[in-house]
């Protein structure tokens, strides 16, 4: 039944593009009835939260309504489907992450879609990096601790990840592999599970989005070792970071961003690019994507296509590797 | 012989047999794994063989347990009312809230029997605008009104 | 003591015009999204976040709390009126609340309601504002095989609800057990038993289902019944509460809030538990256990105390400890971070205006959500006086819409009539859905966790009596089964078959 809604809605769409196709190619970048943007996950994620934020000043931009729509379940990819056959006049623009954009494809073989083929992709949004942190009972202060303690105690250590075949988990697979240490892997649904659990001692180690770790860290409930990437954070500045302790994976994190669906013509595409661009420009938009956890980072259509299939590649070369499959 | 059998408890245990070997066999196709390191099928694998056996212990039971008859359907609410469900599930994402939602409460309505056509219709136009209302405009939900 | 001064510092905050206007607005808008069936709080918090971006801190919060703890309360009402249950805590309320109202007595069911929730929220507003301290403790010490005896303790609860045969509840209870594992396994990502719907994998929805069981169900089975012209068996009575009805009701009540309080503490499925085990634990210690089901004015004090309790002290590992409990706690966590405000231990601290202003708060609007509904009550009950033809109608379609919006799938609705028509079918044969439906919802808990404690324990199944809480609950589950099962082998399967 779902095929067929799909199909019926989208002969109406087309229909629709049709006739706006006539009033001329000069329309091709203005917006003419409300924009949906599509958020893959239930209300309350960062995919959904920035959709809240940065809708309201879209819709002042383009000078038409725009509405949020949540269509969870299936990892993303009901949402991301929902886009990819939606007619590709850029009145209806996917929200998602990392998961739906890099890992799903190669994890889940049976997608009714393609990432790549089937969705145009508009503007990075944020990136945010991964804290790696330990229980405090766990004897062990740095990498170089943690390693030595896993050598010497073989099956003490329980890595919690927000999922099978999330980013942190298939990054706690890389180090284990690249760097021999012993841990099992315990997934949880979702990251605030998981940082429950290392708190409690259920678990004892973790990898997960540093704005909502860091706290525990600075309570001192969790003890941190290091960052994602090659920066340091401004709120734990002796926190090394992956580069600096030389982890197998250094540029490992979250990132969100805007995509349009297949068709959407390449004007229209650069109109939303620089829409977007402009309300992650507003500084009160900014400062609360900073507070979300992460940096805005912006790009044009073309980097965040490349940005992407890099991802795709890396990540699923990981996956087959470790013949990690989801189906 | 027939009334001796409990007919609505061997309904019920024909419907576990049936759930229960359906969610076996499609169990059957998830790794077991073992106790430290559970497949998926580990878990439903047993609750399933766990329904079988209860419906295989009622079924018994009721061949055997005094004799009732199944209690009488109204099919006439139960085919309307079902009827008016599928009609919101297959007309709302095509024709938008406000005719979906008038078809629904003329469908439905008449499973009361007691049904007056003109009532009826009253109910669906106000309905219809309250649903239209209350959700689009109220709550703004994102659903179309109409089907353009 | 520091209790005043907290609670001082609190009420000054929550008590200005402007925050008290917040906290009205939100216990009003939850109170409408609760009374309409399936319209989540979740939702709607969602939806409201942009515009509190603007709102200080404290005010926003306080708005988006209301319309959570408004949401429990509207709920319950849907639940005795219509016996449609928009979320597991109302599962309950309609056992005995809906049997209230079909015998004339909605009023004084609501009044009751109310009255316990109010009750309740004043009591856990105290605890929260006493012993976060302590009881965030205890949610640090519950891991996966607690979660998991926990969770053997509440089915075996589960059979309590059922008022026939307990075979035939035990073997609902493992029906929902199982279909709750249907969707995307957690350990290990493999899809289960989902035909390949990708639309499935993240489970069968639980509105849906409670929806189509309960609502749907229940009302095409009754416009079967040639007498029913209303909704009313027979004329309405007082609105208020007897006398005998508030003696049963308040220590039904207190002892509500009492379970209520602690499972709400539990992050991941204590809350789910609490009104289901207030509901077992009334009947089971009652003298007359036969009249639940029936209308037993307990039956709805003790599990509407039990879940605003609950609801409450949910936000203890919140703001003590930054961990969200459950999902809306989740969508707070996205609220407070949008605001600046990092939720966790330091909160208390750092901006102790917040943090008891919120709470202060909690109990302002408790006091406007029973100032609400009390006058509301007359209202509600003389919607029962509609024609049932009239009113079935637009129990249809808003059943309809709220399982939509879930969602904005019409799949859900789908799946809303298949569980209508096993509903009539259920009802039918004389099983009934209530242990069903708290299979369905601690299946999936209990498997995960399970597993979790096989897998952290290598496969040694001892962990679960190794750990002091964990074994406590297993023999409390093992004393309770026997009390259970002992009364039912001794008098045989006399129960009467009832529709």
């Amino acid at each position: 039944m779902g095929h067929h809604t799909r199909r019926l809605v989208v002969a109406a769409l087309a229909a629709g593009a049709l006739g706006f196709a006539l009033a001329g190619p000069a329309d091709a970048q203005n917006f003419t009835k409300p924009v949906t943007i599509i958020v893959p996950y239930a209300p309350g994620g960062t995919s959904d939260i920035l959709a809240r934020l940065i809708g309201p000043k879209l819709s002042e931009g383009i000078g038409q309504p725009v509405i949020v729509e949540n269509k969870p379940s299936a990892s993303g990819n009901i949402g991301a489907d929902f886009v990819a056959k939606a007619a590709g006049d850029g009145h209806t623009l996917l929200i998602t992450d990392v998961g739906t954009l890099a890992t799903q494809p190669s994890l889940v073989k049976k997608l009714s879609f393609d990432v790549q083929k089937d969705l145009v992709p508009v503007t990075m949004v944020m990136f945010s990096p991964y804290l790696f942190a330990v229980h405090p009972s766990v004897p062990a202060s740095s990498w170089a601790e943690l390693l030595a303690y896993a050598k010497a105690n073989p099956g003490k250590l329980n890595i919690a990840n927000s999922g099978v075949g999330s980013i942190q988990h298939l990054t706690a697979i890389v180090v284990q592999k690249k760097r021999g240490i012993d841990w099992t892997h315990v997934p949880y649904r979702g990251g605030a599970a998981a940082i429950r659990a290392v708190v409690a001692n259920e678990s004892n180690v973790i990898m997960n989005g540093a704005l909502p770790t860091t706290p525990f860290v600075k309570q001192g409930q969790l003890k941190g070792l290091a960052v994602s990437g090659e920066k340091r954070l401004a709120q734990l500045p002796d926190l090394p970071t992956f580069k600096e302790i030389d982890m197998p994976i250094v540029e490992t994190g979250s990132w969100q961003g805007f995509l349009a669906s297949k068709g959407t013509p390449p004007p229209m595409v650069a109109r939303l690019n620089a829409e977007l661009r402009k309300v992650l420009a507003i500084q009160e938009i900014s400062a609360k994507i900073v507070e979300l956890g992460g940096d805005v980072r912006t790009n044009t259509p073309d980097e965040f296509t490349a940005w992407m299939t890099k991802a795709i590649a890396e990540w699923g070369e990981v996956a087959k590797a470790e013949n990690i499959s989801l189906d | 012989m027939g009334r001796r059998v409990d007919i609505p408890d061997l309904a019920f245990a024909g419907f576990l047999l049936a759930l229960g070997g359906l969610a076996f066999h499609l169990a059957g196709e998830l790794q077991i794994g073992r106790a430290g390191e559970m497949g998926p099928g580990y878990v439903p694998r047993g609750l399933a063989l766990v329904v079988v056996m209860m419906g295989l212990g009622m079924a018994l039971r009721a061949l055997f347990a005094g004799g009732r008859a199944f209690p009488a359907v109204a099919f006439r609410p139960l085919v309307l009312i079902g009827t008016a469900v599928a009609l919101f599930a297959l007309l709302l994402p095509r024709i938008g809230l406000a005719l979906t939602s008038a078809a629904v409460v003329l469908c439905s309505g008449f499973a009361a029997a007691d049904v007056r056509l003109r009532e009826n219709l009253v109910l669906a136009v106000g309905l219809s605008a309250f649903a239209v209302a209350l959700f689009i405009i109220g709550l703004r939900l994102p659903l179309r009104t109409w089907p353009w | 003591m520091d209790l005043i001064g907290n609670l001082a510092t609190g009420f000054s905050v929550a008590l200005t015009p402007a925050n008290l206007g917040f906290c009205f607005l939100g216990a009003l808008i939850g109170t409408l999204v609760g009374v309409l069936p399936g319209i989540a709080p979740i939702t709607t918090i969602a939806m409201l976040l942009p515009f509190t971006f603007t709102l200080p801190p404290a005010s926003s919060l306080i708005m988006l709390a209301g319309i959570f703890y408004g949401a429990q309360y509207g709920g319950s009402t849907t639940a005795i009126l219509v016996n449609v249950p928009g979320e597991s805590s109302a599962i309950v309320t309609c056992l005995d609340g809906h049997q209230m109202a079909r015998k004339g007595r909605a009023g004084p069911a609501l009044a009751i309601a109310a009255i316990a929730s109010f009750a309740a929220g004043t009591i856990a507003t105290l605890i929260i504002a006493t012993a976060s301290a302590p009881m965030a403790w205890l949610a640090l010490k519950f891991t996966a095989p607690e979660y998991f005896s926990l969770m053997v303790l509440g089915l075996t609860g589960a059979v309590v609800l059922a008022h026939g045969a307990p075979g035939k509840a035990v073997a609902m209870v493992v029906v929902g057990l199982m279909l709750g594992l249907v969707g995307i396994d957690v350990n290990t990502g493999a899809p289960r038993m989902t035909f390949g719907i990708a639309e499935l994998g993240d489970g069968i929805g639980f509105v849906p289902i409670a929806i189509g069981m309960f609502g749907i169900a229940e009302l095409a089975v009754t416009l079967g019944r040639p007498q029913d012209r209303t909704l009313l068996d027979v004329k309405l009575g007082s609105l208020w509460p007897s006398r005998e009805e508030f003696r049963a009701s308040v220590p039904a009540m207190l002892r509500g809030t009492a379970l209520g309080s602690i499972l709400g503490v539990l992050p991941g499925g204590g809350a789910a538990l609490s009104s289901f085990a207030a509901y077992a634990f009334e009947k089971k210690s009652s003298k007359t256990p036969e009249r639940f089901g029936h209308g037993a004015i307990e039956g709805v004090a003790a599990p509407e105390a039990a879940n605003n309790a609950g609801a409450q002290t949910s936000f203890i590992p919140l703001l003590t400890l930054g961990i969200p409990g459950n999902a809306i706690m989740a969508l707070m966590v996205g609220a407070m971070m949008i605001q600046g405000v990092q939720p966790g231990p330091q909160v208390m601290t750092s901006q102790p205006e917040l943090f008891w202003g919120v709470i202060a708060s909690m109990w302002t609007g408790n006091l406007m959500l029973i100032v609400l509904n009390l006058p509301l009550i007359g209202l509600w009950v003389s919607l029962l006086r509609v024609p049932y033809r009239l009113m079935f109608p637009a129990i249809v379609l808003f059943c309809c819409i709220g399982t939509y919006s879930v969602g904005n799938s019409a799949f859900d609705v789908g799946v809303m009539l298949l569980f209508a028509l096993l509903g009539v079918f259920f009802i039918k044969v004389g099983a009934e859905p209530a242990p069903f439906i708290l299979g369905f919802i601690l299946g999936p808990l209990m498997e995960e966790n399970f597993r979790r404690a096989m897998m952290l324990s290598r496969g040694d199944p001892m962990v679960f009596l190794e750990r002091p809480i964990s074994a406590g609950l297993l023999i409390l589950s093992a004393v309770l089964f026997a009390v259970l099962v002992s009364p039912a082998l001794r008098s045989g399967r006399e129960k009467v078959f009832q529709e």
